[in-house]
């Protein structure tokens, strides 16, 4: 089959489809609105781009994103520095802050326990809570994982190992749609959760 | 069936279910073999929702592998039961096939020498959270597959006993899992050398047997092909009443070529057997008569090539 566009614009719908949440015919409607916007507004995106790749990184001290050494949550002293919520994923940093109902630090692992996608305890940043934990005063680990079974199994891994770390361990409240992810609970639900989080029951330990 | 040369094959229906009209459509596409449902014309996200739409209930000469076959076999047509009369365990199921795929994936992940010396304690430590998981979705399928069970049991061997006049029969179904006394969690616990060796889980719900036993005997080997064939079509009707007694609606009852399935004398008896709600046979002869108010639709027009095609869909 011929190619109906030149390779240039076929490049970029391919690149727009490899985007998460993006199928074929919308990486042609964007590629067909680039191709229509005013020169400066595509340049702007473009940069903004490079500029966030480039210059966020993983924070040192809680693995979120974060454009300095630490990230704005980390840095910011009228945080509680003595409750940490464990979460999977930069994006639920952002859907527990909507909330309003959580003013104590993150610690972000970067995914979940999934053999079939060939991730262990080591590919998740596990070590460095570990690190934080004997660094500083932490009293209470609250695990914000997905309701879903990898989220669940990584939150009992963690149940496990931080049973002898003298914090108390806690997890959100059920109620929480289960099967589903964090990021796409609603602030209220999300937020009643935060609140009513409990501890794990020796019989889960 | 996709006829030769065409790209998709659909199937309409009409069905009244509880009261509420709908028009059903099926298509299947040949190059991806995939289904797609609409229900009054709007598509289902999983092909799967039709079974709460609309239950059914497939009779099949095939289903004679349900007694004669593997393991295997059987554990499907008690998950079908399962799925069928609790829809709500259907969220579970999933769950279940995850856990196992977790589990092995992360047992065919390990090395040659983490197989054989001693587990690694973060290795053994990540084993321990899904053998729990599992152990925990394990045993609440295998409540359900017990309560199911329970249901079809009797009403099958009340069924099958209709079938066999004048001769003593009992049936029976039934699920006891070796890890039923130990519990799942210790019994994966037990076996994790083997299955680390293995690179597989080797205890759990998806490798018992559940057990059709005639007369106290295992029907696998000790009942006749004819009785085997009388079995699975119990099986089936006993389902059906099942159904449609926890439902109140009684399902759609299809038999595929059962006639030629069974002997002159059962073949006799089977019509007296149909539920009073609507029953859907095909026959690649004509059947008995004592069927009541029967509806004959004769697609012989179709055998005959395109014209009779065409004549037979006008
Ligand atoms: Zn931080």
């Amino acid at each position: 089959m011929v190619d109906p566009y030149s390779t240039l614009i076929g490049d970029l719908i391919d690149r727009l489809e490899r985007l998460p949440g993006i199928g074929p015919k919308s990486a042609q409607r964007i590629a067909f609105h680039l191709l229509q916007t005013r020169d400066d507004e595509v340049s702007r995106l473009a940069s903004s781009m490079i500029e966030a790749r480039r210059q966020v990184r993983e924070c040192v001290r809680c693995c979120n994103l974060a454009v300095l050494d630490e990230c704005e949550i980390c840095s910011n002293a009228r945080r509680d520095r003595a409750r940490v919520c464990v979460v999977e994923d930069p994006r639920d940093v952002f859907a527990i802050e909507r909330t309003g109902a959580f003013n104590g630090l993150y610690h972000v692992l970067h995914g979940s326990l999934n053999p079939m996608e060939g991730i262990g305890p080591e590919e998740l940043r596990i070590s460095e809570l570990l690190r934080r934990l004997s660094a500083e005063d932490i009293e209470e680990v609250i695990l914000g994982t997905n309701p879903n079974l990898e989220g669940e199994a990584t939150s009992m891994y963690l149940v496990r190992l931080l049973h002898d770390e003298g914090v108390a361990v806690t997890g959100l409240a059920r109620g929480l749609p289960t099967g589903g992810d964090l990021e796409y609970a609603d602030e209220v639900t999300l937020g009643r959760a935060l609140l009513g989080r409990r501890e794990f029951p020796a019989a889960e330990i | 069936m996709i006829r030769t040369g065409v790209e998709a094959s659909v199937v309409r229906g009409e069905f009244t279910a509880r009261g509420r009209r709908m028009l059903v459509a099926v298509e299947i596409q040949r190059q991806t073999q995939r289904r797609r449902v609409q229900v009054n014309r709007q598509p289902l996200r999983r092909s799967s929702d039709l079974r709460r739409e609309l239950a059914t209930v497939v009779f099949q000469p095939d289903d004679l592998q349900i007694v004669k076959g593997p393991p295997a076999t059987r554990r499907a047509a008690c998950d079908e039961a399962v799925a069928l009369l609790y829809p709500e365990a259907e969220e579970l199921q999933v769950r279940l096939g995850n856990c196992l795929r977790q589990r092995n994936a992360l047992l065919r992940g390990l090395t040659v020498s983490q197989r054989r010396g001693p587990l690694d304690v973060s290795i053994s430590q990540t084993l321990d959270v899904w053998d729990e998981r599992l152990a925990m979705a394990g045993t609440a399928w295998a409540e359900y597959r017990i309560r199911a069970l329970e249901v079809v049991s009797p009403l099958m061997s009340q069924i099958y006993s209709r079938l066999n006049p004048g001769s003593s029969t009992f049936v029976e179904l039934s699920y006891q899992p070796d890890w039923l006394g130990a519990g799942l969690r210790a019994s994966l616990a037990a076996a994790r050398r083997e299955d680390v060796e293995r690179s597989v889980t080797t205890v759990g719900p998806h490798r018992d047997e559940i057990f059709w036993s005639l007369l106290g005997m295992p029907a696998r080997t000790h009942a006749s092909q004819g009785q085997q064939k009388a079995l699975a079509l119990a099986f089936r009707l006993a389902l059906h009443d099942a159904l449609s007694a926890t439902r109140g609606q009684p399902p759609l009852l299809m038999l595929d070529d059962v006639f030629s399935e069974l002997d002159p004398e059962r073949r006799k008896i089977l019509p007296r057997l149909f539920p009073s709600s609507q029953v859907v046979l095909t026959a690649t002869e004509s059947y008995p008569a004592a069927t009541r108010e029967s509806e004959v639709v004769d697609v012989t027009a179709l055998l005959l090539g395109q014209a009779g095609w065409a004549a037979a869909i006008s």
